[in-house]
């Protein structure tokens, strides 16, 4: 028991580099057969380096979440499951991991821990917000990395179960209002905080502006982007500004 | 800007810190141009700053949701450049300058996120064979050097970033008027609020979240009108 803790431990611990080496080719799969080395080291000598080489083939999905095929994998390996059956357990896991951190964490809780922080810091908390969205962000985040990795090795081939957790559907139908509200108020005052130097009619052209700016990402969203038009906005009112003493 | 070295050293250190967080290791949001802003900001011993420029590169970084191999510009290198240039110009001029010089360090960081996957692929493809053999130490030791090239590259970008911002003062500060100095950081904080807004619509969709959007937005108005 203490033997598998310890591998899990440093199976956890290369997870948090899982995507080092992200690349189009296999995607996270270096990581992830990094991560998964540790759990195979007491597979039998000649199962041990095939195991290995499985590991790092393509992967891809939400790094939060990665650790589920890791442990899913590694416990398939170590119950004896035919390499295809691993190898079509891995891609069944890649579109659901995606999908379900994506909702979970890059559009759940770090938007809305980051819109909590950007109202808090606007009604003047400072520093303090952001200390407090780091301590955050960073207990459901390894919670989640840990969470992962043990479902994945405790189920194995069948981790799909792990899936269905009632904690995850319930977050994620949760996160979601949490997010559209936490940002929602933030954004008028934050508007508030960052046009709080201006004169008044440089806040009448920062409305024009920012209303022709959201118009312009909403309806040619396919060729803009926030960088391309604040750096196109950008040059015009410097231009503008060195030309017009 | 005029900087002591060991401060030029500890802003370095932190925005390759902060690039390799991105996407590397460990993922802890370091990476978030709040968290990359303010502590910017603390190394410059000027907090308020760090957190202004934080906020609008966070606005602007909702634009972004990074799934798959999706291209994106990299925030956290570009506002420890944009905090160290607003710190040496004092209110709206920093405003606008130290977000330029960001939105131009988070462009060049993008461009090399996408060349060192590109890079990464090749050697990876090279390595096909060894890594088929399942050795573990190959495997390793190609991960590794992934590893060392992204902190390489972070460090790199963060460098063109605070010479920019070295850069910035002299070029464009001196000449600018204080009308322009204004455009500029309207322009800037305008288009990240509509970012903020468009990329967050992105999130939230058609369907119920939308309702919670509008209740926020409602509140949000309400108190900065309450607070006034």
């Amino acid at each position: 028991m203490a033997a598998v803790n310890a591998a899990l431990a440093r199976a956890m611990l290369r997870l948090f580099a899982v995507q080092g080496s992200y690349n189009y080719e296999r995607m996270l799969g270096v990581g992830v057969g990094v991560a998964e080395e540790p759990l195979l080291r007491d597979l039998a000598d000649g199962k041990y380096q095939p195991a290995v080489a499985r590991g790092a083939h393509f992967f891809n999905s939400h790094p939060y979440l990665t650790g589920l095929a890791v442990g899913a994998a590694a416990r398939a390996e170590h119950d004896g499951a035919a390499p295809d059956q691993i190898e079509r357990l891995r891609e069944a896991l890649c579109g659901p991991l995606g999908s379900l951190g994506d909702r979970l964490v890059w559009a759940g809780w770090l938007p809305f821990l980051s819109g909590l922080t950007m109202a808090a810091i606007a009604l003047g908390a400072g520093w303090i917000a952001v200390g407090a969205f780091l301590i955050v962000y960073n207990i459901g985040h390894v919670a989640l990395r840990w969470w992962a990795l043990k479902a994945g090795w405790t189920y194995g081939t069948r981790v799909s179960v792990a899936l269905h957790h009632p904690v995850l559907q319930k977050a994620t139908a949760l996160l979601g209002p949490a997010m559209g509200f936490a940002v929602g108020a933030a954004l008028p005052l934050t508007a508030a905080y960052l046009s709080g130097p201006f004169d008044s009619w440089a806040r009448v052209a920062l409305a024009i502006v920012a209303a022709l700016s959201f118009l312009a990402l909403r309806w040619r969203g396919d060729l803009l982007n926030g960088l391309r038009l604040a750096l196109g906005i950008s040059a015009v009112a410097l231009i503008i500004g060195l030309i017009w003493p | 800007m005029n900087l002591p070295l060991e401060i030029l050293i500890a802003l370095l250190v932190w925005g390759t810190l902060v690039g390799v967080d991105l996407v590397s290791l460990p993922q802890m949001m370091i990476a978030r141009p709040l968290v990359a802003g303010t502590i910017a900001g603390a190394i410059l011993g000027d907090i308020p700053t760090g957190l202004k420029l934080g906020v609008v590169f966070e606005l602007l970084q909702y634009d972004i949701l990074p799934v798959g191999a999706v291209r994106y510009p990299e925030y956290g290198p570009a506002t420890v450049a944009a905090v160290a240039t607003a710190h040496a110009s004092s209110g709206v001029l920093g405003l606008g300058l130290g977000a330029l010089v960001g939105l131009v360090t988070g462009l060049l960081g993008g461009v090399t996120i996408n060349v060192l996957r590109r890079v990464n692929s090749r050697i990876v493809h090279a390595a096909a064979l060894t890594l088929e053999s399942g050795e573990p130490k190959a495997l390793v030791r190609l991960h590794v050097g992934a590893l060392l090239r992204d902190a390489l590259r972070a460090a790199l970008v963060t460098s063109v970033g605070l010479v920019l911002a070295w850069l910035a003062r002299p070029l464009l500060g001196v000449v600018l008027s204080e009308r322009g100095a204004v455009l500029l950081a309207v322009a800037v904080v305008a288009t990240a609020l509509a970012a903020g807004a468009a990329g967050t619509l992105r999130l939230v969709g058609r369907g119920p979240t939308l309702a919670w959007f509008a209740a926020g937005l409602g509140a949000g108005i309400v108190a900065t009108i309450w607070l006034r």
